[in-house]
């Protein structure tokens, strides 16, 4: 198992584009935090609610790109071959790229916190003293914990799309499109509707995974229908992968 | 180590693509996998490595793949030159493949040098032209110095020379006892290249044997004599029971006979000769012979009639 992980790190980053998203997230993160501190005149910013910015669609979606990379370019380039060339036992391959995934995910949000506490300390004028550091307190904000969760979570979902639909952009965008816009327009069909489709908005997976976020009143319930979700996917991934040719 | 191929067979919806093949591939030889196009030997040999799902299985030393503590020490294949990513340098490509073995970075130097592309190891193989980047798949599946190696059309895109180096290359490699199964269509190549062949037609095998022997299933075996006399010589051998099966000028050709049979009527006769050459066929010939009904895809005119559809 070491040998694979060893190979999935090797992997990862012996390309400009984990590289380049690994920046452009960092960036993202940056901005997200330094817009309310440098350009907002309103209420002062709270420590935690500055961290949560690397939790922002904007951001996971460089972290998605990567998580669809993880298969997108072995199916792109042919190299799933090769992967399963040295590794014939494909379960395991699965594993070490969830678990590098886990990793890296997890590494770009101590980062991005990392960013955010720079900039916040650039600026402590605009920082609230009411809620410090890492408080794991959230109101309508993250709990710190919650962010890279959620972030892996997303990206399990899109590594699973692009494993069923062997494409990279569909694994970047089909989650893309459902988050921002699919669940959206059935959410406001919903509303048209007067509540007959109440029970679809309820098990849409993005809605449920941001309401989880947010620390909403119903989040375990909301919680557990996104992973419910991220794991069905990555079970039908893992099945689609075994049995699949190479 | 003996690579036992046991009934491999797969379907691709309505397409029968292998149909139980079953063949062995002996240490310390250089086997050729032939066929034309379409005939399976692609998908056998993804089968072979597991990449593919089918029937049937293949042992190698006894045991499937995944029974091997290190598949990389036991097979290292190369299925196709473009099996890299465009950007990741032709280093940092091995590297990554020389995880599973713990390969030290002194082996992935050595295995860049041998093929070489020591010069241009730290670029990105996106560039790379087709021989380039055959010979970066060929340092992938050496890299980490397998028993058996399993190569589908590694000459193509060669030049002459880099041909050749891949033909000593193999032989070098063979004779230090390990197993090598290569395709190609480079028929003349493989004459020079194989000591066994495995031959496939539309998923079946049509022979596994050494490739003398595969030789000898020829018809067209024959002696190619010259002389100044075509008619005396032609008549002499007609009246010993011979036929002729082309003249052309000075030139009889005379099958399925011996050059000493030929030699000794001319004798007889007092025919003077110019040239008696025995002509055996060539893995081309036979090739040809015994796939002719098997081939997949072929065109729908033949050269004789290209002008016209010109």
């Amino acid at each position: 198992m070491i040998s694979v992980l060893i190979y999935e790190w090797r992997r990862l980053w012996s390309v400009r584009s984990t590289w380049i998203m690994s920046i452009l997230y960092l960036g993202m993160a940056a901005l997200l935090g330094a817009v309310p501190l440098y350009f907002d005149t309103g209420a002062k910013q709270s420590w935690q609610g500055l961290y949560s910015s690397s939790g922002n669609l904007l951001c996971v979606i460089m972290l998605s790109v990567i998580a669809a990379q993880t298969f997108g370019h072995e199916y792109r380039y042919g190299l799933i071959r090769l992967t399963f060339s040295e590794f014939p036992k494909r379960e395991r391959v699965m594993i070490a790229k969830t678990i590098m995934l886990g990793v890296y995910v997890t590494l770009m949000t101590f980062l991005g916190w990392a960013v955010l506490g720079a900039i916040g300390a650039s600026k402590p004028s605009r920082i609230s003293t009411d809620v410090v550091g890492f408080s794991l307190s959230g109101n309508n904000i993250p709990h710190l914990w919650q962010i890279p969760i959620f972030g892996f979570a997303y990206c399990i979902i899109a590594m699973s799309v692009t494993v069923l639909t062997r494409n990279l952009a569909l694994g970047v965008i089909l989650p893309l499109l459902t988050a921002t816009l699919v669940e959206t327009l059935i959410s406001g069909f919903s509303t048209l509707a007067k509540g007959r489709l109440d029970w679809l908005v309820h098990i849409l997976p993005f809605n449920n995974g941001y309401a989880w976020l947010s620390g909403s009143t119903d989040m375990h319930l909301s919680g557990l229908v996104f992973a419910s979700w991220a794991v069905g996917f990555y079970f039908l991934a893992t099945l689609r992968l075994h049995v699949r040719d190479a | 180590m003996r690579v036992e191929v046991q009934g491999i067979d797969k379907h691709f919806r309505k397409v029968h693509a292998v149909r139980e093949l079953s063949f062995t591939v002996e240490p310390g030889r250089v086997t050729g996998f032939l066929g034309p196009n379409g005939s399976g030997k692609s998908t056998s040999m993804r089968l072979m490595l597991g990449l593919d799902k089918g029937k049937g299985q293949t042992l190698f030393d006894g045991k499937q793949l995944t029974d091997h503590k290190s598949v990389t020490r036991v097979v290292g294949a190369h299925l196709d030159a473009k099996f890299f990513h465009p950007k990741r340098t032709a280093y940092a490509h091995l590297r990554m493949l020389a995880s599973e073995s713990r390969i030290s970075k002194a082996r992935v130097n050595e295995v860049l040098q041998l093929v070489g592309l020591e010069s241009v190891a730290k670029k990105r193989p996106g560039g790379f032209s087709l021989g380039m980047g055959q010979r970066l798949g060929l340092a992938g599946a050496i890299l980490a110095d397998p028993q058996v190696l399993i190569l589908d059309e590694p000459a193509n895109g060669l030049d002459p020379q880099s041909i050749q180096w891949m033909r000593d290359f193999l032989r070098f490699y063979a004779s230090l006892g390990r197993t090598v199964l290569v395709s190609s269509h480079l028929l003349s190549e493989m004459q020079l290249l194989a000591d066994d062949v495995v031959v496939i037609a539309r998923g079946s095998l049509i022979a596994s044997e050494s490739m003398s022997a595969f030789l000898a299933r020829s018809t067209g075996s024959s002696v190619k004599v010259r002389t100044n006399n075509v008619r005396g010589l032609a008549e002499a051998l007609q009246s010993e029971g011979l036929s002729l099966s082309v003249t052309h000028g000075e030139e009889l050709r005379i099958p399925n006979v011996t050059t000493d049979i030929v030699g000794e009527i001319a004798f007889r006769y007092s025919v003077p000769l110019l040239e008696l050459t025995a002509e055996t066929a060539s893995l081309e010939s036979v090739f040809l012979e015994l796939t002719e009904s098997g081939q997949e895809y072929r065109t729908g005119v033949s050269t004789p009639h290209l002008g016209g559809a010109l």
